[in-house]
């Protein structure tokens, strides 16, 4: 059921896109909560003329699924996409070639992968997974803070979702 | 209707034998399409890929630089933002530009289709029969994600597919229906512009898909027809007036095709217009004749236009 957002909702969103610097990208958006059974609460990004129509008819789906909402906003893959490209702000690493693939495939960042990463990274942060390009292509989340997220051989990056995971899932 | 079944003939019968045909489908084609051994030959080899930037992530130019730079080779088309991919060093499905969402693999043919649609910003537009989205998105691309798009879908496993795509390819101004097409006008919507891109035989994809050049039957033709004949009726009744209905299949049988446009112009105030790409429409095919508008119509065949097996009919409703 596509409804929208409450106060204490759009509280939680303002506060994420703020701190991520697209506050004014989203500020002329319109977005929508999808809530199955009061379980997951999905964030849509529509054009301002589907909300209505959405509203009023309750479609399968609708729009661009941007994320999810618990105590705080989770990015999904096409959420971080867009963040990804518009600002900086979001943490993240850039990863070299044949990591991009391997991230692709859903595996973890190896730390001689990481070309370049946000300054003073903590652990267990949640990160964006950029290209040499700095395209998004996944989600992470550090096991590492700061530099020892460099260490070589190690997992230092848990891959959560990546720009591949659809068509793995089709190919199984 | 019932499908027309021609006498054999020894050029059928040796036709069909030698490219691996039922006879009556190579009789059938015998009938309409020109230069029917040429057809055949090409009908056996892959058909030309093509993709299409989508330019709300990038632009073609930009994506032709990246594609390049992977040993990719590419020819433009007539239409900017569709290209045709000659060499590929990777699958074109599974490369980082593909996941994400810089182009759809799509035939030049279906870009047609949404070409045709005349799409502008702000509009509402309809998909009848959207999976796996490849025209939805398109339609998207050309509204610069303005206005909305409804699309339907009755098939749950299939919406899978067109939920990817649009997530895939960044739409925002898209909603899904799991919804027969043939239910539309319960939405209560009018629409400036419907797209009806109608389940059929699917002759026209023999060559990506060469079972199908003896696993169907009339049989098959015409429960086609029937469900075309319930959705066109359907689609344009939500068509505003002064709207545009783009009928398209990817079948070269006339059953399916012009006699479907034929019958609706008979019970609706239309006019079909013309399009610039593609061969004419039929006016005849056995013993049905249809009305001379429909050479407006348009035929895709793949060893003249290099694309799939195609057919778009461009409808005005004017009241």
């Amino acid at each position: 059921m596509f409804r929208k957002a409450n106060r204490q909702e759009i509280t939680i969103l303002k506060r994420a896109f703020d701190k991520w610097g697209v506050f004014d990208f989203f500020k002329e958006k319109s977005l929508l909560i999808k809530e199955e059974d009061h379980r997951v609460r999905e964030v849509y990004l529509l054009s301002s003329a589907l909300e209505t129509i959405i509203l009023s008819g309750q479609p399968y789906h609708a729009g661009l699924k941007i994320g999810e909402l618990k105590k705080n906003f989770l990015l999904s893959m096409q959420g971080a996409d867009i963040i990804g490209r518009i600002s900086n702000k979001f943490p993240y690493v850039i990863v070299n070639e044949l990591a991009e693939k391997l991230i692709l495939y859903g595996r973890n960042v190896l730390g001689q992968s990481i070309v370049e990463m946000t300054e003073n990274l903590n652990e267990n942060e949640v990160l964006l997974l950029l290209n040499i390009n700095r395209e998004p292509i996944g989600i992470g989340r550090t096991k590492f803070s700061g530099k020892y997220l460099l260490q070589k051989d190690k997992s230092t990056v848990a891959t959560l979702t990546d720009a591949g995971h659809y068509l793995r899932s089709e190919c199984q | 209707m019932k499908t027309l079944i021609f006498p054999s003939t020894p050029e059928s019968i040796r036709l069909a034998s030698l490219y691996s045909y039922d006879e009556w489908i190579v009789n059938r084609f015998m009938q309409y399409i020109p230069d029917v051994k040429t057809f055949l030959e090409r009908m056996d080899r892959h058909p030309q890929r093509y993709i299409r930037t989508n330019t709300l992530k990038i632009n073609s130019k930009d994506l032709k630089t990246k594609l390049l730079s992977k040993g990719f080779e590419l020819r433009d088309t007539a239409f900017e933002d569709v290209i045709a991919v000659e060499k590929s060093s990777f699958p074109i499905g599974a490369t980082i530009e593909y996941l994400l969402g810089y182009y759809y693999i799509q035939d030049l043919s279906s870009c047609i289709a949404v070409e045709a649609l005349d799409v502008a910003k702000n509009q509402t537009i309809l998909d009848m029969a959207s999976a796996p989205g490849g025209k939805t998105t398109f339609i998207a691309q050309k509204m610069q994600n303005s206005g909305c798009i409804i699309a339907l879908e009755p098939n749950l496993r299939r919406m899978r597919s067109i939920l990817y795509n649009i997530a895939r390819c960044g739409v925002i101004n898209t909603c899904v229906y799991k919804m027969d097409g043939r239910h539309v006008s319960d939405l209560n919507i009018k629409f400036d512009r419907v797209l009806l891109d109608a389940p059929c035989s699917g002759e026209g994809v023999i060559a990506k898909d060469i079972k199908r050049k003896t696993n169907h039957t009339p049989e098959d033709l015409e429960y086609c027809v029937l469900i075309q004949t319930s959705l066109i009726e359907a689609a344009i009744k939500v068509v505003k007036p002064g709207g545009l209905l783009v009928y398209s299949t990817c079948s070269f049988a006339p059953e399916e095709n012009e006699n479907i446009i034929d019958s609706l112009s008979k019970g609706f105030d239309i006019e079909i217009e013309p399009l610039q790409y593609g061969a004419d429409g039929l006016i005849s095919f056995g013993d049905l004749h249809f009305h001379q508008e429909l050479k407006n119509t348009r035929r895709f065949y793949p060893h003249i236009h290099n694309t799939l097996g195609f057919y778009i009919a461009k409808i005005r409703v004017k009241s």
